[in-house]
């Protein structure tokens, strides 16, 4: 199995252990990502609203040039990419081009004067999806070296994976993230907060909005007893890793890891952790919680 | 049944057609985008055109009466309106035309409505396309013929489809009537939904007191003839003669028998949730939907074959005698288990269970121990005897081998009443089960006592006895009608490798043998076990028992290719036995006695022919292993020399050739099978062998057919699947065994069995794949003998004059709208549910209680869930609203709950439906107008938590409220029942895309479909309440009334008809014609058609190559001739 990847910005600085615990993972399942050549930024959520042709043509230039990369090799692609912000902004290029043909049009010629097509027959998915419907989860199971022994992991997708567009999983209450960690022997809890906001970009400019809303998630996950938190979005993990609430809870909390659900797979399949970026997180996962909870320790 | 109509008044007096067009406005439906005055205009300039004339509304009087007029007066001689389309006014025209005094067939429609004015933008574009087409519909006119048609006798009798009230209500009409009436309905009782409701709106009036009588008057009208638990599979013909296939599903009670006692409910171990009470309450698999269900008579749900059973060669009923035990009933249990196997001591204990493999509790956790269960069986129930033979006959059959193959064999043939003699070599009966198996798995006195009861019953056993010298195949041939061999295969092979002679080296059979006859030996300290198998470890497991301190099992393959059971190769590991993988032995090494094996590594190659991996020899990686003692357990092969040369042929593995169907050999009436057929094989296919053998003898014995209907003996798969979703996941049941230390010192048997607790509790871990298990306590207590477990679908063909379909409604599924928490939160419930919770025969007595019994403080109502939504379903369900208020009020009553319901809009239009929902402001319900965000357990605070919390804006008061509440309520809309899209199919009728019946027209036809002689009652045509879809069956009743009642129908004259001068009779039409209308004048050397049997499917007429067969309304010159109009124009 083959599959492009665009990384997006975030995979590259801030969310890198997204990427170092993604590419190995992969490997492990016999699945080769290719970096998509000459990539540049997704457009990102806010621009759009800010200047709607400039976002779109961001957008659109990577998914045209994944389209080029397809015709040489003269098969439909499939681009994969793991942030979920790039994910939706990618989708939602494809669906703006597709319902607002005169908006877009600007966009289109600039890309044909680059000699650039649509990028209309790219499928965009997230390594999720492709886990569950491309490799399956019999697959993921067989590959599973080290169970995660019943780690209680909290599934949090946030917003950006299943909404508006939900391509792979239920907009309200998904559950690809839930049973891939079942399949790695962790044990899911059962919360209603999956989908809701960890804060966004609010928590640099309005910060006692936005740093409450990740503390909510952390709340709600501990009380449900959750070792740690899994997600699938680098601006839902920094958020929540983030949260001051770990520090300054003395007494009552014991600091909860959040992960990306890529190195969770990784340990699971024995991959040593310094190839997974898990020294990059700021709550390290060798935790008290997760360590009394039977997860994987060194 | 064909008679031939008048002819109205010839139109051809005077030759040449003579047109009139008539244009209609249809109000601005059709003048707002054609320019009428341009066309018409056009219309009197084409030829044959006498008369073009323009009108509001054609179809009304005034318009009608321009055609009449035009006609009377003899202006013109043939007609065209340019109008709607033909199926609104084909007729109204016609009929105005024969009323002209012409054949209304010389009439022809242009449609310039829904064809044009609809859906064209432009007025220019609409004229010339409305032109276009009445240039075409002039053209085809002027070729137009007189046609009659054909009058057809309606069958008197009617047919109507589904149980619900709609269609008990329109059944009783036409029954009323004097007409006969079948009533179809699929589930076992009639009632449909409304049987499930407590209280009807606004009356609050109990739906049961309404229902029930009009059930039971169905039951006992002299004119209806329900059939129940019964689907349409096929409907043929036309109206006023269809002929309908009924599938009359088998319920395995007969109606005609069964008292409705119940005794069957009290006996039956088999629970499942009740779809009546919506999951609510339980089951058995034999069962009435509720106590006043009409018929009364009980159903049995049967799945098929559960996989345990099916997987077993000899279909032991696992599913049955586990059920019996898991409800303590083990004497009942035992009965169900010798059914099949008279040993079940040994093979609750020996048997390598291919049921649990096949078993689906695998695919929740691990599979139900069902042996353990079997031997727990046996041993409760001690000194039990077998079923003695009920008659005797006079042949003899002699059986040589006492295994299990030979044991079985003499068991059903006893049972048959024939005389049994089973000779054996060994001093012991039971073959390789008591020389191979050691007592520590397969204890002695448990053999015995196994094989003694088949001496009870008669089966002469004759030990010591081999056959050969002394007593020959040829001498028991002549002494008896027949033979069966079953001889086993007992005869060590070799591992061709050298010093295999040398003392020391022994075979595992022959050691475990040697043991089993004479007691334990010494073998030394250090044993090596060559084989991966079952005997490998019982050879290992038995040489520790011997002494041997250091025992190891040699295999040359991996852990994971062992073919041995897991447990036993885990229960030798715990004992000591060390396991050595991907070895391979070389040769023996000593001096005069074994000192040593040496080994080559084995890696894994590419699979082999068994499907596993191949091992192949890793070069220059031998290594020693020292050792006292060699046993090489690598199978098998029988020993045929004794038995002679005449006639039995052998296979080139050095087993005994056989009819693999039969178990015959060459020679007339002897029958082989077991090991000697097979090679070493486990002891469930040595008695499915037996079985076949004495199933084979028994028809030789009787003259009959050996080889019909023997398909499904031995082992197989079921293909349907079960549901394991939500089961929660509990394990097996381990069986207590002696500690690893104790075992090694003793033949005591190592797995001491399950107590009667255990086995009640494992077995309580079945999922009951059949559903019913098949175990006959219902039928052991049904007095009127009502149970008849051979019972098939039967297929029922009616004749019918007119069909009613009133096949009503399913509920939306509230999972499919998660956020709503539905299955997710044990506390949210559908409305459905709460229907039957508050129904004083539901599952909580009409009480409304949580899961945990508590009675609730809050409820909230959520409604349009599943309506009103772009994500699921756009249209409103009507009938909601009202029943969320009726919930209302009885959930306050019975709980004296706060309810809050959030609503969209109220929508209560109905006679008394207003009035209700202000009786319910004033009594305290809390309306809450927004539409539900979310159902969670996320509490904020104290207040919150342990409380399910409704999120909602309130958009009256402009803000987003959470609401705490105990229970939720979800207001499910309605959707077209799931297989709507094949009904409609099977009907010839249309659906909208939603999925309802489509009615011929919303407002003047709505009980008629654009099938003639069907209609529709109920929900099936769109949501509807209660008496609305009486209503509309009392309309759908009264329109198929009016059609049987006329006693025939006009049809179409569209039949083919044959232009003989082109026949060239190649005869190509007459096999495909469904309706057999066409045959062939050898005479003439032409074919002719039977106009009364055609039905102007066309098919024929497509068919012929040279265009002799043509059809009346859609001659080829017709058709070209109006293309060639309407493309003159364009």
């Amino acid at each position: 199995m083959r599959y492009l990847y665009y990384p997006g910005c975030s995979l590259k600085c801030s969310g890198k252990g997204y990427e170092e615990s993604l590419i190995p993972s992969f490997q492990a399942l016999d699945v080769q990502l290719d970096e998509l050549p000459d990539w540049n930024c997704c457009g990102a959520t806010a621009y759009m609203s800010v200047d709607q042709d400039a976002a779109l043509s961001l957008a659109l230039r990577n998914l045209a040039l994944a389209q080029r990369h397809g015709e040489a090799g003269d098969h439909p692609v499939d681009l994969i990419a793991p942030c979920a912000g790039c994910y939706l902004a990618l989708h939602k290029a494809q669906h703006f081009v597709a319902e607002h043909a005169e908006a877009a049009a600007p966009a289109l010629e600039r890309l044909a004067r680059a000699g650039l097509g649509t990028g209309a027959t790219v499928r965009v998915r997230h390594p999720l999806d492709v886990l569950v419907e491309d490799v399956g989860l019999a697959r993921v199971h067989a590959r599973v070296t080290q169970p995660l022994g019943g780690m209680r992991v909290a599934c949090y997708y946030g917003c950006q994976l299943v909404r508006p567009y939900a391509v792979f999983d239920d907009p309200d209450r998904p559950s690809t993230m839930d049973r891939l960690m079942a399949a790695l022997g962790a044990d899911p809890v059962e919360w209603p907060l999956r989908t809701r906001c960890c804060g966004g970009t609010l928590t640099g400019t309005i910060p006692q909005v936005g740093v409450r809303l990740s503390e909510l998630l952390l709340q709600e996950a501990a009380r449900r007893g959750a070792a740690a938190v899994a997600t699938a979005c680098p601006l839902c993990q920094f958020n929540l890793d983030c949260n001051p609430r770990h520090a300054a809870d003395g007494g009552g909390h014991r600091p909860l890891p959040v992960l990306y659900f890529t190195q969770l797979l990784g340990l699971a399949f024995g991959i040593p952790r310094r190839r997974l970026g898990l020294e990059r997180l700021l709550v390290p996962l060798r935790s008290a919680a997760a360590v009394a909870a039977g997860g994987p320790h060194d | 049944m064909i008679e031939p109509n008048r002819v109205p008044g010839a139109g051809e007096r005077d030759g040449g057609p003579r047109i009139g067009v008539y244009v209609c406005h249809c109000g601005l439906n059709i003048a707002g985008k054609v320019d009428v005055p341009a066309v018409v205009e056009f219309a009197a300039r084409l030829p044959f055109v006498a008369v073009a004339r323009e009108y509001k509304f054609m179809c009304a009087d005034p318009g009608q009466k321009l055609i009449v007029d035009d006609l009377r007066e003899g202006r013109i001689n043939r007609v065209v309106v340019a109008s709607c389309s033909p199926l609104m006014h084909e007729l109204t025209f016609r009929r105005a035309t024969a009323l002209g005094g012409v054949n209304p067939f010389l009439f022809q429609m242009a449609n310039i409505r829904e064809h044009v004015s609809w859906v064209t933008a432009e007025v220019p574009d609409a004229t010339e396309k409305a032109k276009a087409l009445i240039a075409g519909a002039v053209r085809r006119v002027a070729l137009h013929l007189p046609l009659e048609q054909k009058r057809v006798a309606v069958h008197p009798d009617t047919l109507v489809v589904g149980g619900g009230i709609a269609g008990i209500h329109a059944a009783l009409i036409l029954a009323d009537s004097g007409h006969k009436v079948y009533l179809v309905e699929r589930e076992p009782t009639l009632g449909g939904h409304m049987a499930q409701f407590d209280k009807t709106f606004p009356t609050l009036d109990c739906a049961a007191c309404i229902l029930t009588p009009k059930m039971t008057q169905v039951r006992t009208h002299p004119n209806i003839e329900l059939l129940s638990y019964s689907e349409v599979e096929k409907v043929d013909g036309y109206v006023g003669n269809f002929t309908v296939t009924v599938r009359r599903k088998a319920r395995f009670v007969r109606e005609d028998l069964c008292t409705g006692c119940g005794e069957c409910v009290a006996v039956c171990p088999i629970t499942l949730a009740s779809e009546f009470d919506e999951g609510l309450g339980v089951r058995k698999a034999i069962y009435r939907p509720f106590p006043q269900a009409v018929p009364g008579t009980y159903t049995i749900s049967r799945r098929g074959v559960p996989p345990c059973q099916a997987a077993c060669s000899i279909h032991q009923n696992a599913q049955g005698y586990v059920a019996l035990v898991a409800q303590g009933k083990f004497r009942e249990a035992l009965r169900v288990i010798l059914r099949d196997n008279p040993l079940p001591s040994i093979c609750g204990r020996i048997c390598t269970h291919p049921c649990t493999g096949a078993c689906t509790r695998a695919l929740v956790d691990e599979p139900v121990n069902i042996p353990a269960i079997k031997r727990l069986v046996a041993e409760m129930a001690g000194d039990f005897r077998l079923p003695a033979p009920e008659r005797e006959r006079p042949q003899r059959v002699a059986i040589v081998g006492a295994g299990p193959a030979g044991l079985m064999c003499a068991y059903e043939l006893r049972q048959k009443g024939y005389r049994t003699v089973v000779f054996d070599a060994l001093p012991v009966a039971g073959g390789m089960m008591a020389v191979g198996i050691p007592a520590f798995r397969m204890p002695r006195d448990v053999l015995r006592t196994d094989v003694g009861r088949l001496k009870q019953i008669g089966v002469e056993l004759r030990l010591n006895t081999p056959i050969g010298r002394d007593l020959t195949l040829e001498q028991l041939r002549r002494d008896h009608d027949a033979v069966f061999v079953a001889v086993g295969a007992h005869v060590e092979r070799r591992l061709n490798i050298p010093g295999e002679n040398l003392p020391g080296v022994h075979g595992g059979i022959e050691f475990l043998r040697r043991v089993n006859l004479e007691g334990p030996f010494s073998l030394g300290a250090r044993v090596l076990v060559i084989g991966g198998g079952n005997s490998a470890l019982d050879a290992a497991r038995t040489a520790l028992r011997c002494g041997a301190t250091d025992v190891r099992v040699v295999y040359r393959r991996t852990r994971a290719e062992m073919p041995a059971d897991p447990r036993e190769v885990e229960a030798a590991e715990a004992e000591g036995v060390q396991l050595q993988f991907l070895a391979a032995p070389r040769a023996v090494l000593g001096n005069g006695r074994v000192s040593a094996l040496e080994c080559v590594r084995m890696k894994l190659g590419p699979p082999d022919r068994s499907g596993r991996p191949a091992p192949e020899p890793i070069a220059g990686s031998e290594f020693r292993l020292p050792c006292d003692t060699v046993v090489a357990t690598i199978g098998q092969i029988p020993d045929l020399e004794p038995l002679g040369g005449d006639g039995l042929v052998r296979t080139r593995w050095d087993t005994l050739a056989v009819d693999p169907l039969t178990l015959e050999t060459g020679v007339p009436g002897v029958f082989a099978g077991g090991d000697c057929v097979t090679g070493p094989d486990v002891v469930v296919n040595a008695l499915s062998a037996g079985r076949k053998a004495a199933v084979s003898i028994h028809r030789y014995l009787c003259g009959e057919d050996l080889r019909h209907g023997r398909e499904l003996e031995g082992s197989y798969r079921t293909e349907y699947a079960i549901d394991t979703q939500g089961v929660p996941v509990r394990r097996q049941l381990r069986m207590p065994s002696l500690p690893p230390e104790r075992r090694r010192s003793t033949f005591d048997e190592v797995h001491t069995g399950y107590t009667p607790e255990m086995g009640m509790e494992e077995a309580r871990r079945c999922l009951d794949c059949g559903i019913c298990c098949e175990c006959h306590q219902c039928a052991d207590v049904c007095q009127a003998g009502a149970i008849d477990y051979s019972m098939k679908d039967e297929r029922r063909e009616l004749r019918v004059g007119a069909i009613v379909l009133a096949t009503g409604f399913r509920a939306f599924d509230a999972r499919r709208i998660a956020r709503y928490g539905y299955g997710i939160y044990p506390e949210v419930y559908t409305a459905l549910q709460v229907e039957r919770m508050v129904n004083a025969s539901g599952p909580t007595g009409g009480e409304v209680r949580m899961r945990d019994g508590g009675k609730p403080e809050a409820v909230g109502i959520i409604h349009c869930v599943g309506s009103r939504d772009e994500n699921t379903n756009r249209y409103c369900s009507r009938v909601c609203c009202m029943y969320s208020l009726k919930l209302a009020h009885l959930i306050r009553e019975r709980s004296g709950a706060q309810v809050y319901s959030f609503y969209i809009d109220m929508r209560t239009p109905g006679k008394g439906y207003e009035e209700f929902y202000d009786k319910l402001l004033a009594e305290g319900v809390h309306f809450i107008r927004g539409r539900v965000a979310e159902v969670s357990d996320w509490a904020l605070d104290p207040a919150e938590q342990g409380k399910l919390v409704i999120r909602a804006e309130d958009t009256l008061l402009g803000v987003v409220r959470r609401v705490p509440v105990d229970m939720v309520v979800l207001a499910v809309g309605l959707e077209a029942q799931a297989d709507a899209d094949e009904v409609r199919r099977r009907f010839n009728v249309s659906c909208g895309k939603e999925g309802w019946f489509q009615e011929r027209h919303p407002k003047l036809a709505p009980v008629s479909t654009f099938t003639d002689g069907v209609f529709l009652a109920g929900a099936c045509q769109g949501p509807k309440d209660i008496p609305d879809s009486v209503a509309q069956a009392g309309a759908a009743a009264a329109e198929a009334l009016a059609l049987v009642d006329r006693g025939f129908v006009e049809l179409e004259p569209n039949s083919a008809f044959v232009v003989e001068e082109r026949c060239s009779g190649c005869k190509t039409c007459v096999p495909l014609c469904p309706f057999s209308a066409l045959g062939f004048d050898a005479v003439k050397g032409k074919v002719w058609l039977n106009e009364a049997l055609c039905k102007g499917c066309g098919t024929c007429v497509a068919a012929c190559p040279s265009g002799a067969l043509q059809q009346h309304l859609f001659t080829d010159e017709q058709i070209y001739e109006e293309i060639e109009g309407v493309l003159s124009h364009a």
